[in-house]
């Protein structure tokens, strides 16, 4: 909302303080300031003249040539417009004068007659934008005068934020009374008395609902469509309003200066009785704009006699508009349901100055006030005959008062304010307040809706005091340097996976309906009904597709191949685990692996990754995990693995399929891998113990077996270890080779005792016990010299 | 009787110096020169045939050739070593202002180098990591943080809902934590919830459908509003350096009350919002059942806001897009 300097000193004397002043006056009571602008004259040597005589120019038609008096001398200047007669007072650009954006007026030859000047238009002189010809002012106003003194055209423009709980500093007005207590300076009341001089002839009812507490209005005859006055225009054009005609202009400046939206009607276009009522469904109204709404009943109208002429609060009819025709008026002020304003507003998409306010909160009291402003300003224009003000009123609305015990202040913002301040306080803002030894009482005023309770009028004292004038002091929470699993796991994932050459990624929550099925056809996707992007309808889930997506950006972009991972929610609205009513989303680590990785020294080859590149980081990633096959949509036949801890299975990973590959259009192989991090402990996943070192010699076994194609090796080196519980062990693959008659294992035990050294026979023991076992368990033969594969 | 011809001797060591080519031919050198089988030593074996006087003055003359020889291999030596390695080192250089392995960044996303940052900060006074659902009901998004069922901020245009019947939608606010870590833990609370956060805007310059927030509640028995300020200050001055102005400007959120937005001043002196806050409101602590005596703040920042403000980033799109000449650099 914008607000203009000089308008508020209407109400409060601030014209004598520095407009930085009132930005930071502004500021501390809660109004951002989106924008400021210091107002001066974007013209030089303009004058206020007087059109003394008219007549045609020898060798032109579509200009005259005028004779204008500037008290000091008659100059003849030619002009163009043809929207003012003689005797029009004028602003004048004599020669050595400057019109709009420094643009210099001299002496000119005009097909052979010479102009001393122009006459100047709006525009032309950036008031406002009015291109229908040149400005007339009025002939109060002493001819000669400086152009520049006859309106407020040094002023300072703020662009402010009024925050939704305020409506009631919708206004010129609104702004004052907050203001007149930051500089202890008195509000102006301004008030009217009025002598109304005609009968009214149409009736008003507010009607029997309560969306409606107040419809008042009254009737004016006998005046002229024209321009309003140019203080007016000045002010309205300044604050962003656009300026039409006297009518429009004048309800306007009244919903600006005090909030009170008003609407106009052409009073000869009624015929019975104006009330208020719900829509029907299916209703329809032409309105202003001149487009047919269907109406719910939900929508508030106006009604003449029952038919619709207005949607109340939001806009006017088409039948009942103003014209340039229009010969009487009756002015509508009233109080409609703030609720009710809104929903219509924002179905129709018709938001305006007047549905705005409406929808806030306006004064309940202020509509009588409304009238008489708009009648003042009119008649202060042109001399207009004007009707009582009819009013029908429900008084359905009224404030509580409140009381609360003074602790509470002390207790919610950490300091005393005095008995003083409060009082103050609470009377400048017109807030009728009883302060007794322990308590204060209060009652909200008629425009204000934001103080129902105790917290709303110690936030209301926290703010005229100043937020920044309150102490600062630091309390130490309860969990000091506990950030907690969630987070821990985070960074321990985060950090490992960084340290080993991995980016990591933050891609956008939603996906298409293929990038979940090709990894995750199993879950159920979320749907935004409403979503931003139509083909991008769901949410992710899985990590997979956003990360090839973003391998395949950098490749083709930035010809980078190389690793990523991310850490992210995706969503499953399948069968509810954790919650109720909402899907699962679970905290989940995705990351990618190109088989031809770009070499982070740029002298080096591509670094070339396979599936114990992916197993290895894994490994270090959780050093207890296991591996077992099982093919899953998306993955290579034989690559594809759930990834378990504990015998729980919290994700899966290899080889993407080739096909895949394929028609993602990929060069390279890419291995992936998924876990949802929810379902490990950090405890689980990191390393917290040692292995002792023997002091005694170790023995050494190299064996070899013979195995089955999909045998896994790391089942056979956890098994060997648990057949010797108390020893220091090292046993590891160091040959894994497939022949014509089987895939053979050669598996390295080193193995020390912790209190002795082992005998020959003791290690014979071993031995046996070891290939006895092994070969029973996982029914394989170890290879021997008599039957020996190579 | 007959001398060796010690100048040939000499001559002839200067020879053999001179065509030396690794640093163990000088003890063969020592060895051929002044060994047991060198013509030094078979001269001194000649010496006790001598008379008195002759032994005498040819025994000098040995020790003196001798001397030289050692003298001369020592110095050879020497300079052999020092030529060896002064020139080994003069054939080697290199450019190094050629960064051939690109070490710049630490690998993280900045908005998690960001997140972190503020989380280890609050961490350091007291507050745990909190997290709640992202696609949440309206009920904790809007209801239970006090947002009456008209508020436009519930409007299809600026939400993004699950559900015909508008029941379920993405969080719009951090602030849904705040609900959910009450609903299940007694008081007194002190916790901090980064995370996703979704609204109906499309990815441009300076919007993005899904950014992050930081969220931060403090629910004790005895807590002010000057305790909300000196603990977000903390914050500020923690993130931006002690030098940083700040300053408190009422606002108003439907769940705090007091409520506040914190601006801090810039290097150029215009004044940057950068979080919202206030005490929490009444209704809020109600709907979790806490009892009275119990009140507090919440706060809420933009972890992209701040990554914009302290690398100077001018596009929120950077931060979703991936492109690597970005990601390197944090």
């Amino acid at each position: 909302m914008k607000i203009l300097k000089s308008w508020l000193n209407d109400w409060i004397n601030i014209n004598d303080i520095h407009s930085d002043d009132i930005s930071e006056a502004l500021e501390s009571l809660g109004f951002e300031i989106e924008s400021r602008l210091d107002k001066q004259p974007n013209y030089k040597n303009i004058v206020v003249g007087k059109v003394v005589e008219i007549y045609p120019h020898p060798n032109a038609d579509k200009v005259r040539v005028t004779k204008v008096d500037v008290g000091s001398k008659v100059y003849e200047i030619v002009c163009g417009a043809w929207n003012f007669d003689i005797n029009a007072v004028v602003p004048v650009a004599l020669p050595n004068s400057e019109i709009k954006d420094g643009f210099k007026i001299d002496k000119r030859d005009i097909r052979g007659v010479e102009s001393n000047g122009m006459i100047c238009s709006a525009s032309e002189l950036d008031l406002w934008d009015d291109h229908e010809g040149i400005l007339k002012l009025s002939d109060q106003i002493r001819i000669g005068s400086d152009f520049s003194t006859t309106y407020a055209s040094v002023d300072t423009v703020w662009e402010i934020g009024v925050t939704p709980n305020r409506g009631d500093c919708m206004s010129h007005l609104g702004i004052a009374r907050e203001l007149s207590n930051y500089f202890n300076k008195p509000l102006e009341q301004n008030d009217i008395k009025l002598k109304p001089n005609i009968e009214s002839i149409i009736k008003v009812n507010s009607g029997k609902t309560n969306a409606c507490n107040a419809y008042l209005s009254v009737e004016i005859e006998n005046f002229d469509i024209s321009d309003s006055d140019i203080k007016i225009r000045y002010r309205l054009s300044s604050v962003g309003v656009r300026v039409i005609n006297n009518v429009v202009d004048y309800t306007n400046y009244v919903l600006h200066d005090i909030g009170q939206p008003l609407h106009a009607f052409d009073r000869d276009k009624l015929f019975g009785t104006i009330s208020v009522r719900k829509a029907e469904d299916n209703e329809i109204l032409k309105t202003l704009d001149e487009q047919e709404r269907k109406l719910s009943n939900e929508d508030l109208i106006i009604t003449d006699n029952d038919s619709p002429i207005a949607l109340a609060g939001v806009m006017g009819g088409y039948e009942t508009e103003v014209t340039d025709a229009t010969k009487n008026l009756l002015i509508e002020s009233a109080y409609f349901d703030k609720v009710s304003i809104m929903k219509t507003s924002r179905k129709l998409n018709l938001i305006s100055d007047a549905s705005i306010r409406f929808e806030r909160g306006i004064d309940y009291e202020l509509q009588q006030k409304g009238l008489m402003r708009f009648i003042t300003i009119f008649n202060n224009d042109q001399e207009i005959n004007y009707s009582e003000i009819l009013s029908s009123t429900k008084n359905s609305i009224s404030h509580d008062v409140v009381s609360f015990n003074k602790n509470d202040i002390t207790n919610i913002l950490g300091a005393e304010l005095s008995d003083e301040f409060v009082k103050q306080t609470l009377d400048k803002l017109q807030i009728e307040s009883d302060i007794s030894n322990d308590e204060i009482s209060f009652r909200s005023p008629s425009w204000r809706y934001d103080l129902e309770r105790p917290i709303d009028l110690i936030e209301e004292l926290a703010k005229h005091y100043g937020f920044n004038n309150f102490d600062s002091t630091l309390p130490i929470g309860n969990n000091l340097h506990k950030k907690g699993e969630y987070w821990n796991k985070r960074s321990y994932i985060s950090n490992l996976l960084s340290n080993n050459n991995f980016y990591e990624v933050q891609t956008l929550s939603f996906a298409d309906n293929e990038s979940n099925e090709i990894f995750t056809p199993e879950k159920k996707p979320v749907t935004v009904i409403n979503p931003i992007d139509q083909t991008k309808n769901h949410l992710r889930t899985n990590l997979l597709s956003s990360l090839i997506s973003t391998y395949k950006y950098n490749y083709e972009n930035n010809s980078q191949s190389l690793k990523y991972y991310e850490i992210n929610n995706v969503y499953d609205d399948g069968k509810h685990h954790l919650y109720k009513s909402i899907p699962n989303q679970e905290y989940t680590l995705g990351l990618l692996i190109p088989e031809n990785e770009n070499n982070p020294d740029s002298r080096g080859m591509l670094l070339q990754n396979d599936i114990h590149t992916l197993t290895n980081i894994v490994n270090y990633l959780i050093p207890s995990v296991q591996f077992e096959h099982l093919l899953r949509p998306g993955f290579h036949k034989n690559y594809s693995y759930v990834i378990k801890v504990n015998e729980k299975i919290i994700g899966y990973m290899g080889k993407l399929s080739y096909k895949l590959q394929s028609s993602l259009n990929l060069e390279t192989s890419l291995y992936i891998m998924q876990i949802n991090t929810e379902k490990v402990l950090l405890s689980e996943i990191q390393k917290n113990s040692y292995k002792p070192l023997s002091s005694y010699p170790f023995i050494k076994f190299d064996l070899s077996f013979a195995v089955k194609d999909d045998f896994i090796a790391s089942t056979l080196i956890s098994f060997i270890e648990n057949l010797l519980p108390d020893n220091e062990n090292n046993i590891s693959i160091f040959d894994d080779f497939t022949n014509e008659k089987s895939r053979n294992l050669g598996i390295r035990i080193i193995t020390r005792n912790y209190n002795k050294t082992y005998t020959d026979e003791e290690n014979g023991e071993i031995l046996d016990m070891i290939v006895k076992n092994v070969e029973s368990k996982f029914s394989i033969k170890l290879n021997t010299k008599e039957n020996n594969a190579t | 009787m007959a001398e060796l011809n010690f100048d040939k001797v000499l001559a002839s060591l200067r020879l053999r110096l001179d065509e030396v080519d690794s640093e163990n031919e000088f003890d063969e050198i020592v060895k051929e020169y002044l060994g047991k089988e060198s013509l030094l030593s078979e001269e001194r074996k000649k010496l006790s045939k001598l008379s008195k006087d002759d032994k005498k003055t040819y025994g000098e003359k040995l020790n003196t050739v001798n001397k030289s020889i050692s003298d001369n291999i020592q110095k050879a030596k020497k300079l052999y070593v020092d030529n060896k390695y002064s020139s080994l080192e003069e054939s080697e250089k290199d450019d190094v202002s050629i960064n051939w392995v690109s070490t710049q960044g630490s690998h993280r996303h900045v908005l998690s180098q960001v997140m972190d940052e503020v989380v280890d900060i609050f961490s350091s006074i007291g507050y745990e990591v909190a997290y709640g659902p992202e696609v949440e009901t309206s009920w904790h998004n809007f209801d239970a943080l006090n947002t009456p069922d008209w508020h436009p901020a519930r409007y299809e245009s600026d939400t993004l809902y699950t559900d015909k019947n508008l029941e379920h939608l993405l969080r719009t606010q951090t602030s849904t934590v705040q609900i959910r870590y009450m609903e299940n833990n007694e008081p007194p609370v002190y916790i901090v919830a980064p995370g996703r956060v979704f609204r109906s805007d499309q990815l441009d310059a300076t919007h993005s459908p899904v950014f992050h927030q930081l969220e931060g509640l403090a629910i004790d028995k005895d807590l002010k509003f000057t305790d909300l300020k000196g603990t977000l200050e903390y914050f500020v001055k923690k993130f931006f350096g002690d030098e940083i102005e700040t300053k408190f400007i009422p606002h108003f959120f439907p769940f705090t009350e007091p409520s506040a937005e914190v601006l801090v001043k810039w290097n150029n002196g215009e004044w940057l919002e950068i979080l919202g806050c206030g005490m929490v409101d009444p209704n809020v602590l109600k709907h979790v059942g806490y009892p009275k005596e119990y009140q507090g703040f919440a706060w809420g920042v933009g972890i992209e806001r701040l990554a914009m403000l302290k690398y100077q980033i001018d596009h929120i799109k950077n931060f979703y897009d991936n492109d690597i000449r970005f990601l390197e650099q944090f």
